[in-house]
């Protein structure tokens, strides 16, 4: 299975950026977590990370003309702001996991829409910088249909 | 293998998930999910309660009575979610004690109630350090006892 890990702004600044909430593990840690459970499977992540909106949306698109199996996205603050990448999500017809390292409904009123959620299959917030890692292992056992 | 004890608690209404959005349903019954959790948990060494209940108000009294009995917790609130103000607030006050207490909460539902065909609003655990999984299926009871696992694990 092809999988691309896609991640929004701020997301570099992870174990520097308010630990409290986001704790300590970094960006690189999460990507190493990621790989390793996939390879463990005998899947294929590709972790990547932009504070481009429209380096995002062309990431989504990518996958859609790779036929990438599928795609789990913490698009970060993002997430309460952008239709493009809503849009390109919806475009994308493989299996689409949303993924927030906090549970936005817990905190500040403006992260409690998301316009994400409405254009994937499922919803994965709050388990921490681990929630990457199980939503690969468990991707292996979901019926996804694979090309 | 973190040797922990795990309550996992559905709300009114999924005693019957012929209900569900049939993508996600699938034929699935609410004894898949539970034989799913016990086994899941046998894998890690976690004791595991499942229950459902309809009756909103002996979930409500099993929850509290249970908060010092078991070391994390999984809720589907369900049609809790949508219940009175008083059993919902005093269905809050109970979350704020378990995590008051440090322990694990995560909240499951089975369908993604962000859909706009499902439109079921998000109000079941609202209070601090919840987790939430949506829209996996029998699979979000999977990845919850995942991730209480590694938690209690990690302690």
């Amino acid at each position: 299975m092809n999988i691309y890990v896609i991640n929004g702004p701020n997301i570099n600044l992870l174990g520097a950026r308010e630990p409290e909430i986001y704790g300590k593990e970094t960006i690189e840690g999460i990507a190493k977590d990621c790989q390793e459970k996939a390879s463990k499977d005998g899947h294929v992540v590709k972790f990547m990370q932009s504070n481009y909106e429209g380096e995002i949306v062309e990431w989504i698109q990518d996958a859609i003309i790779q036929k990438v199996d599928a795609i789990v996205i913490n698009a970060a603050a993002y997430t309460h702001t952008s239709i493009a990448i809503h849009d390109a999500l919806k475009s994308y017809s493989g299996y689409k996991v949303e993924l927030h390292i906090s549970n936005p409904h817990l905190r500040e009123s403006f992260r409690h829409v998301s316009f994400i959620s409405s254009a994937v299959d499922s919803v994965v917030a709050g388990l921490g910088a681990d929630g990457y890692s199980h939503v690969i292992e468990l991707l292996s056992e979901l019926p996804i249909k694979v090309d | 293998m973190s040797n922990g004890k795990l309550l996992i608690i559905n709300g009114p209404g999924l005693s019957d998930l012929s209900e569900l959005n049939e993508t996600v349903h699938d034929g699935l019954s609410l004894a898949d999910v539970k034989q799913k959790c016990i086994k899941t948990c046998e894998g890690f060494g976690l004791e595991v309660d499942f229950r459902q209940n309809d009756d909103e108000s002996e979930l409500l009294s099993g929850l509290i009575n249970d908060i010092n009995n078991f070391d994390a917790f999984i809720i589907n609130p369900a049609g809790f979610a949508e219940s009175s103000f008083i059993d919902y607030e005093a269905f809050s006050t109970a979350i704020n004690k378990i995590t008051n207490q440090s322990k694990p909460v995560i909240e499951v539902r089975i369908e993604n109630i962000f859909k706009p065909d499902i439109s079921r609003p998000l109000r079941g655990v609202e209070s601090g350090g919840v987790g939430f999984v949506s829209g996996l299926g029998q699979y979000g009871y999977v990845l919850a006892i995942q991730s209480i696992n590694k938690k209690l694990s990690n302690k």
